[in-house]
Formats: C-alpha cells, structure tokens, sequence
C-alpha cells in the first residue's frame, strides 16, 4: 500500500492588505490561515473524499496539490519525491503530465472560443506530444473513453453546443489524454442534476478501475463522500478534524463535528423521531479564516467542549481501524467518546 | 472501433476553418440587422472606392499646371463642388484626397492598435512588476498633449529622414503623420485591452491552461487573445475615426503635405486662401463634409460591433 | 337596514381577503399550463399541474431543471418574465381566481396573501442600502405605514429569524450567505402572508447552514402558523421538511402525495428512479444508480408521457396517450399507465389499488430506447431548427387529456389526510 502523494505540515496563509488606518494606528495585519497545517497520505488506487464546508480551505489544499497555488510553508511529495519547490523547468512538465484536476463549474472550465478537439488535444499541443494523427487518435480515444460517442462528431463543435453534463466529461476527456496517475476533482458534479451526476460519478469510477487512476474527491457535500469514498478525510477551518474510512467516518464518527455534520446531512428517507432528535445543528456559522479561535478551532460551537479544549489543539489521534480524529475526547485513555459526552436525547 | 486518427487530424483542419466561416456568417448575419452599423459600412465602402481608384472616378490628380477651371467657381454641372483658387476641381481633389485620409487612418490604426494590444495583454496577464512598469509608460503617453508631441515630433522625423523621400510608397511627410498619430493613440487602446484581460484571466478555463503546463505565451495567444479580439475590433474601429480627426487637425495647423493633400490639407488651402471670407463655401464644405462621413460611418459601425459582441447590450434589444 | 357582514377569517381567525370564501381551499391549483414564447415556437414549460395547499401544510415541489417547478411558483404569485404565459388552469385563493386577476388587483395578494423567496435571492440585495431598510421598504410600501414604524417592524422581523439588532444594521456585503437568505425570508414575511414559497432556499448554502434555515423555517410555520411551498431538487430537504411532496417531470405532475409514503413507497418509475438516484448517507448501500436518456424537447413535447424515452417500464400505450392520474388508498396519485389505462368509457381498465404495493418488477414492456442524437435537439445551439413532428394524430392526445382532466377533477375531491401525529415508519 504505496501512498502515491504525502502532504507534511501544509500551510496556505494570505496576508490580507491593510488598510491606510491600519497602518497608521500600527495593527497587526491580518494574516487569512487558509491551510493551517496538514497532513495526508493518499494511497494509490483510492478514492479520497476531502469534505467540508466553505472556508473549510479544502479547494485550496487542492489547488495547492495541482500546483495552482503556491504554499507558505509545509512540502509535497509525489510518488516519493519532494516537490515542494518544483515551479519551473521540464520537472515540472512532467509532474503536470501525472496530476490533473477536475474543475467545478462545466461552463466556465471550456474557453467559448475553442473547439471541444482543442479543449481536449491542447495538453499534447502544450507539452509537444506526438504528431498531428497520433494526436487526433489519442483525442478521439479520450472523448470515447469519457461517454462521448460518436467522439468524432462531439470534437468538432463548441461548448455551447453541449449540455452541462457533457461538457464536463469534455473536462474529464481533457484530464484523461495524458494518461496522468493523479486526479483531483474539485466538485466535479455539484453543478449538475441529479440524474446527469449518477452518470459521471460511474463513469469516474469506472475509469479508476480501467486506468488504475487515484482520486482526491473534493465535496462539501457528505452523502455524495459517503456512495464514492474509499475513506474520508473531514476539514474544518484549515484543519484536518478526521480522517478514516468512509463506514467508520460516517457510522461512528469520533469528532464532534464530524458528528454533527453527520446527523444533519439529510437523505431521501423521511427522517425518524429519533434521527431528528439526534441532530446537532450548531449554533452561528463558521468563523472566517483571519480569526481562527485558540485551542482546538471547533471549541465554540463545539457541543461537548470543556477547559482544555479552549487552550490546546488536539492533534489526530489514533483511535484504530485507521480512523484518526482530532479531538480530546478520542485520547486514547482520555475522557471518553463523542457519544458518552453527548447530550441526551429524548425520544 | 479503431478511428483513424490521420484522416479526422485532416478533417479537423477543415473543419475548424469551416467553424470559423460559419461563425463569422452568423456575425454578420447579425450586423446586418443593425441598421445603422449597416449605413456606416456602406459609407465606408463608397469612400474606400474613392480611396482605393481615385484616377478611375474623377481621372488624374489636378494640379496647378492641370487645372480644369477658373478660379473659385461655385458649384455648377461641370464642377459639382466647385474649384479652388487655382480653378482645380475640388470634386478631384476630395476623391484623391479620400486615399491620402484613409490610408493615413488605416496605417496609423494598425500601429495603435498593435502595440496597444500587445502592451495590454502583456501586461493585464502577467501583472506584477511587468504590469506597474508597463503601466506607468502608458500613462506617460495617455498624457502627453497629442498635438503638442506632433509639433515637437514632426519637424524632428523630417529632418532625420529627409524631405521628399519615400518609404514604401509613403511620403515620408505622411509617415511622419501616421507615426505620430499611433504614438500618441496606444495607450489608451492599451488601458482598455489590460482591463479586459484581467478580467479574462480570472476565468476558470485560464486556470485550466496552467494546469496542464501551458506556458504563459501559449496562455495569452489562444486563450487570452481570443477573448479580447472584439473588444479589439470595436476600439479599432473607433481608433480609425480618431484618427482621421487628429490627422485633420495636424494637417490644418500646417504639419500636412501640400503635394498629396488629404481632406485636412484641403481644408487648410482653403483656409490659406481666404476662402471663407471670399463666400467660397463649397471649398471647406466638401472635404468638411467627408470627414464628417468617415468619423460617423466608423461610429456607427463600432457601436453597432458593440451591440452584437457586448453580451450585456444583445439581451437589451 | 343593511346587514354588515363580518370579514372572512382562516382556521387561526386571520383576516383575510373580501372576495374570499373561508370554506375554500387555501390554495388550489387545477390544470395549471405556463408557455414561454421563444423566438422560434413556444416551450410548454408547465402542462397541466394540479394540486391543493391547506392551512398550515408543506408542500414540496420536487425536480430537476428544466422540470416547471419554479415556473409553476412564479405563476402563483403572477410573477413570470415576459415571455411567459398562463395559457390555462387556474389558482385559487380561498376561491379567488388568481389568473383572471389584472395586475393592480394582483398587487393586494402578492406579498400579503402569498409571498415568496426567490431563487438566488439573497444575492439580490442591494448592495448600498442597509439590510433593516431593505425590509422597511415593502413594509412602507405596501401596508403604508411610517418610515419608523416600517424600521421598527422590520427590526422585529429580523429579530424573528435569528438576526440580531445591531447585524441588521449593516449592509448586504457584511453578511455571510445564511444571514442573508434569513433577511430575505424576513423581508418575504414582511406583510404577515399566510403562503410562503421558498424557490431553492438553501441550494447555494453549506449543510449546517442549510440545516438551520430549516429549522427557522419549520419553527416559523409552528409560530405563525404559515403554509409553506418548498421548491427544490433536493429530495433530501423536501423529505426532512415537508409533509406533502408533488415530483414533476417536464413540465407534468408526475406523483404527488404524502412525503411519508412516497419516499418510502414510490409509485411512478420517474420517483423511484430518482430517490434510488440519490446518494443516501443513511442507507446501508453505497451505490447509485442512473437515469439514461435526457428531457424531451419541451418546444415540441412527444405524446402520451412524458417520461416514456427514459422509463425502464415504457409500454407502447406510454408513448401515445397521456396516463391517467390513479389515487391510491393512501393518499398517494401517480399519473402513470402501470396502474390503470383509461378505456373510451372513462373508467380505468383495473384497479389502482391492487397495484399498489410498488413492486414494479412484475411490469413487463421493452427497455427504454438509448439515448439517440435527436435528443441532442434539447440543447441545441439554436442555428439548426429541428422541427420534429409529434408524430401521432392529435385527436389521440386531445381524448386523452380529456379523460384524464376527468380523472383529476374526481381524484381532487377527496379530501386529504393530515400527516401531523402519525409516527413516523418506515416500509
């Protein structure tokens, strides 16, 4: 069980400009800690689901492993070499050949103006692959592979001419030409109806089995980690709050946020007493990014948080079957489990 | 199935061309329904005949020894607007003169237009200090009086270059007018395509190219430029009528060339010759009136081109 | 010597319109059809819709895009875009016939009978006006009541969902998305409306976020004593919060009932294909299954059901005439040919509820028809004009129609079951 990508000690921190007042009356700027500090192991062949809410910094954790943005501090290693600092020359040609991402929005992610063939053969044109015909068949082949048939007909016209549903398996045609080891898929589907998403989320998976590919599955969304996810990894304000596989994540989730999450997550059953008893709504909303509360960052919506919680950050803690979570009360020998520390429930 | 990747790399050759023909004929099918852009490309048309077969319409430039009339007739069957003080006919003199103005128009656009693009799209994308430093020589130029830089330039070139040579068929007395023009245009087409481009930049499909290891030339050349080509074409086009303008003014206050003379120029001799004290109306009136033509038609048709291109403005109509 | 007649009230003793008939229905919905006049033909974004809201009841409005489901909100309150159309049906109020209304008597019900969230509204407040103003102002407007006396009403309503004083003093920018999407359900119950529609409430919002509008919004109705509509995709939110569902498919009602029986006993294939659809986090398998094909051209619907080139269960009768809406036992209708063909008589050629168990494997016919290239029309790019023929005779489709118009007017007179105080069980 190789980890094909290792995230140590991952920072993104965004200084924010102060103002004119600022400056004069000598404020401490604003730093925004996007990514606080993580680390990831991401084995190959897996789905990985990276879930959390806004401001949860998991898009930025992505753009980051893509190399979209830069980060202040901590290292990325790619099957087994640092490429922390890699931001030019041919080594990074060839790390771009490996890791592709798959963006969110269909309709933004196709420049208007280019042909669905230049969309999908722009990589190969880019790093100089192959003549014309080998182009063409790799393009045809990608565009087949991605459900798009007759591929020859979908080639030559404009993204206007699709429907959202096609258009993104024209992203994933373009992510697939190169053959790369490493997808991140940033909300691959959020943007798409129900029935269009079934079929991409299969065709996803079914192109991970064909092609031994590794997903990091960016979603704010728990069910749809839940039906995909080999383990799921849950963020809170920069932070890694849990990590494990997906039926212990979900079923016996040992951070309370994790938690909470969980029990209002809403599904097609009609929920029962009981569930709806069950559920933690927190109070307020997540504090934004400049002002990150001390200790462990949950503690003020936190339903179970005590002393120590509000001066010291947990870190994850093992708590077996390979499922860590950031939280005291998963200390092994500390005070107990999420559930014992829950408030009653009535009914 | 096996696709012969051969043929269809052939075929998408083709094809893109063909793409583009049918995307260019939905754009005009569009612009034909505007009917004013409609009216100005049909001015246009008509000055550009004159600009392109002077000879073929009204034969030969008239010169001081070919003069075909008397001195300062007014309008009348065998000169329909008239003759100057020297009994040229000024119906020769505007057509001849519509080659002069327009070239001038054309090459100096093409100057703007080029460098201003370039500069913006250079320095919207890559931002930073290349941005700044770009930026501030823009400003530099945004404020320089025109005219003033004309004055100052204008006697400079000629005495470097030399009076009556010719560059490529260009009198280097107009070459001096078409340089000074684009110099002191560009740097407002070079504001107005940075600003477009930033907002391109931040497109997700920009992203996308980084993504996949595109460099930065290879982003601004087929993702970047495509987008801001009709912001382009809509400021050219309004870019040509300054330009016609400045050249006028140039040309009136004495930096023209007397031996091809352009609607300014004409403008000037009459002014020289006492013609409005003199109730020659027909002398300004006619090259007067062409220059208005010419900056109007391109109006028109640019705000027509804005209308088609502006996505916000189509919904409107 | 005149009699002074008493103004009509509601089951809470709430004033209500004039015109009004207090033994009406709160709101009914019959046959209700929406065109959108395009620049080539019409899209018939809404045929046919039927369904009742009563005091205190919530309704949700389920389906993805594209099926009417806003279209038919917008149409209650009379506020479609231009192109669009109520071609027919009606909407009444406690009788009061909505679409025969002109617009400035339209004006006294919009807002203060029925009011509504829009879709993305909250990204629709105005950036330079403080967000207690912007509620003051209907509140000025439309009741006509002082400009402090319309602050300080809206400072309660404010209040009312959870934004405090001082946080509704500030402007739309300084407030984070499930702040804003309260301050528009405050400016929505602005007028004290007895309806509120909600078009989307909590689509753009994060899970915790979206859990607590709910519960505002379950909390209002207990408080005030509210009807609520709740459009979405999310079958999840309709199944937390409502007690009635109606799932529509282009432009048509495809099955409407109790949301405790629905889910847990769909009966239309298009229901059943979509909760399994669905990614359930409290279900034990992790799979997922798909809907092949893609909607019809609404511009140019095909006969008989909608949902036939997608349905697993498709039989010939599907694709030429329009199903019947059958009533089950439990309060469930689902317009659908497995439970019953209309014959020339009128009467339904078996029993509905024989067939209601769900168990649709028994249902023979040939497998849905693969997505062809013609169904690429739907998303056309407009420069080739696909002009596709309905294929069958009309007076087909018209007989149908009737009989199923006959079919309605006789399924909607059953009264409907209240859902409070059941236990909730599942199948």
């Amino acid at each position: 069980m190789s980890s094909i990508l290792r995230l140590r000690g991952l920072e993104v921190h965004f200084p924010v400009r102060g103002g004119f007042g600022d400056t004069l009356l000598r404020r401490a700027r604003l730093v925004v800690r996007a990514v606080d500090g993580i680390d990831l192991d991401l084995v190959r062949g897996e789905v990985l689901a990276l879930v959390g809410e806004s401001g949860s910094g998991k898009t930025t954790t992505g753009r980051v492993i893509v190399k979209l943005t830069r980060q202040t501090a901590g290292t990325v290693e790619f099957e087994g070499e640092d490429v922390s600092n890699l931001w030019s020359g041919p080594a990074l040609r060839g790390f771009r050949r490996r890791v592709q991402l798959i963006f969110q929005d269909p309709y933004e992610t196709l420049n208007p103006k280019q042909t669905i063939f230049d969309f999908v053969a722009e990589p190969l044109v880019v790093h100089g692959l192959g003549t014309d015909r080998e182009r063409s068949t790799k393009v045809l082949a990608a565009l087949d592979a991605a459900g798009l048939r007759p591929a020859a007909e979908y080639a030559l016209r404009y993204p206007h001419e699709l429907s959202g549903g096609q258009r993104q398996r024209v992203v994933i045609a373009g992510a697939l030409v190169m053959d790369p080891d490493l997808i991140v898929a940033d909300e691959p589907v959020s943007m798409l109806d129900v029935s269009i998403r079934t079929e991409l989320l299969h065709l996803m998976l079914d192109l991970r089995k064909e092609r031994g590919l590794t997903y990091l599955f960016i979603t704010h969304d728990l069910s749809l980690a839940w039906v995909i996810a080999d383990r799921i990894a849950v963020m809170y304000l920069g932070k890694i709050m849990e990590i494990g596989p997906a039926e212990a994540v979900i079923r016996s989730p040992r951070n309370p946020y994790t938690q909470a999450l969980v029990s209002v997550s809403p599904s097609p059953d009609p929920p029962t007493q009981g569930e709806r008893a069950r559920r933690t709504i927190l109070e307020g909303e997540t504090p934004d990014a400049a002002h990150i509360p001390s200790g462990c960052r949950f503690h003020p919506r936190c339903p179970v948080a005590f002393d120590r919680c509000r001066v010291e950050a947990p870190p994850l803690f093992d708590v077996g079957g390979g499922q860590a979570a950031a939280c005291w009360l998963a200390e092994p020998g500390g005070a107990g489990t999420v559930e014992r520390a829950a408030p009653t429930a009535e009914g | 199935m096996t696709i012969d990747g051969g043929t269809f790399a052939r075929r998408v050759r083709s094809e893109r061309w063909r793409l583009r023909a049918r995307r260019l004929r939905s754009t005009l099918h569009q612009f034909g329904r505007e009917r004013a852009g409609v009216l100005g490309v049909i001015i246009i048309a008509v000055f550009s005949i004159c600009a392109l077969v002077p000879d073929l319409l009204v034969g030969p430039f008239e010169t001081v020894t070919k003069a075909s009339g008397e001195s300062f007739e007014p309008p009348s069957f065998q000169h329909i607007l008239g003759t100057d003080e020297l009994g040229r006919d000024i119906l020769n003199l505007v057509v001849h003169g519509a080659r002069i103005s327009m070239t001038i128009g054309l090459l100096a656009t093409i100057i703007t237009v080029l460098v201003g693009a370039i500069i913006g799209i250079v320095a919207g994308f890559l931002g930073g200090r290349v941005d700044t430093f770009l930026m501030r020589i823009t400003d530099f130029f945004l404020i320089l009086p025109t005219f003033v830089l004309a004055l100052v330039l204008a006697p400079v070139l000629r005495e470097v270059l030399g009076e009556s040579a010719q560059v490529g068929g260009i009198r280097i007395t107009l070459l001096v007018i078409i340089v000074v023009i684009g110099i002191t245009s560009w740097a407002s087409t070079a504001r107005i395509i940075r600003s477009q481009t930033l907002s391109v930049r931040e497109r997700a499909f920009v992203d996308r190219a980084r993504v996949i290891g595109a460099s930065g030339g290879h982003m601004m050349r087929r993702h970047i430029l495509p987008n801001v080509t009709s912001l382009i074409v809509a400021n050219a086009v309004l870019v040509f009528a300054g330009s016609v303008l400045i050249e006028t003014t140039l040309a009136f206050i004495g930096l023209g060339d007397p031996l091809a003379p352009s609607w300014g120029q004409i403008l000037a001799f009459a002014q020289d010759s006492g013609a409005p004290g003199l109730g020659a109306w027909w002398y300004t009136a006619a090259p007067g009136v062409c220059i208005v033509l010419v900056v109007l038609s391109f109006t028109l048709v640019g705000n027509a081109l804005d209308a088609i291109l502006n996505p916000k403005l189509a919904g409107r109509r | 010597m005149t009699e002074v007649t008493a103004p009509p009230r509601d089951g809470r003793g709430r004033l209500l319109p004039r015109e009004s008939d207090p033994t009406a229905p709160m709101l009914q919905v019959t046959d209700l059809a929406v065109r959108f006049k395009l620049a080539k033909g019409s899209l018939k974004a809404v045929d046919g819709v039927s369904f009742r809201l009563d005091e205190g009841q919530a309704l949700g409005i389920a389906g993805e895009s594209g099926c009417g489901k806003t279209t038919t909100a917008l149409s209650l309150v009379r506020l479609l875009p231009a192109n669009g159309r109520i071609r027919a049906g009606r909407v009444d109020l406690y009788g009061i016939d909505l679409v025969a209304n002109d617009e400035s008597q339209m004006r006294r019900y919009r807002w203060r009978e029925i009011s509504i969230v829009f879709q993305g509204a909250m990204n629709a407040l105005n950036p330079v006006q403080r967000v207690r103003d912007q509620i003051a102002e209907p509140i000025e407007i439309r009741l006509g009541k002082s400009q402090t006396a319309a602050r300080a009403r809206a400072v309660e309503l404010l209040d009312l969902v959870g934004i405090p004083k001082q946080r509704g003093l500030v402007y739309p920018h300084e407030l984070s998305g499930g702040m804003r999407q309260r301050a528009m359900i405050a400016m929505a119950l602005a007028c004290d409306p007895k309806i509120l529609i909600g078009d989307e409430p909590t689509t753009a919002l994060d899970v915790m976020v979206q859990a607590q509008i709910l519960q505002l919004v379950e909390g209002l109705r207990a408080e005030l004593g509210l009807s609520l509509i709740l459009i979405t995709h999310d079958l999840s939110v309709i199944a937390e919060t409502c007690d009635d569902v109606l799932v529509m498919y282009a432009g048509r009602a495809m099955e409407q009932g109790p949301v405790s029986r629905v889910f847990t006993r769909p009966r239309h294939p298009y229901t059943q294909a979509l909760i399994r659809a669905y990614p359930n986090i409290r279900a034990d398998r992790r799979t997922l299954e798909v809907i092949p094909g893609q909607l019809p051209d609404l511009r140019n619907p095909p006969p008989g059901c909608r949902f036939a080139s997608r349905c697993p269960h498709v039989m010939d009768v599907c694709r030429t005439l329009t199903p019947p809406e059958v009533r089950f036992d439990d309060g469930v209708t689902a317009a659908c040919h497995l439970y019953g063909t209309v014959s020339g008589d009128g009467s339904l050629a078996s029993d509905p509820g024989a067939v209601a168990d769900g168990a649709i494997g028994a249902a023979s016919g040939p497998s849905a028809p693969a997505a062809t290239a013609d169904d690429d029309a739907a998303y056309g790019d407009g420069i080739e004009d696909e002009d596709r023929s309905p294929g069958e005779p009309r007076s087909a489709d018209s007989l149908a129609g009737d009989q199923s118009r006959m079919i309605d007017r006789a399924a909607h007179t059953i009264v409907d079951e209240r859902q409070h105080g059941d236990p909730e069980q599942r199948a």
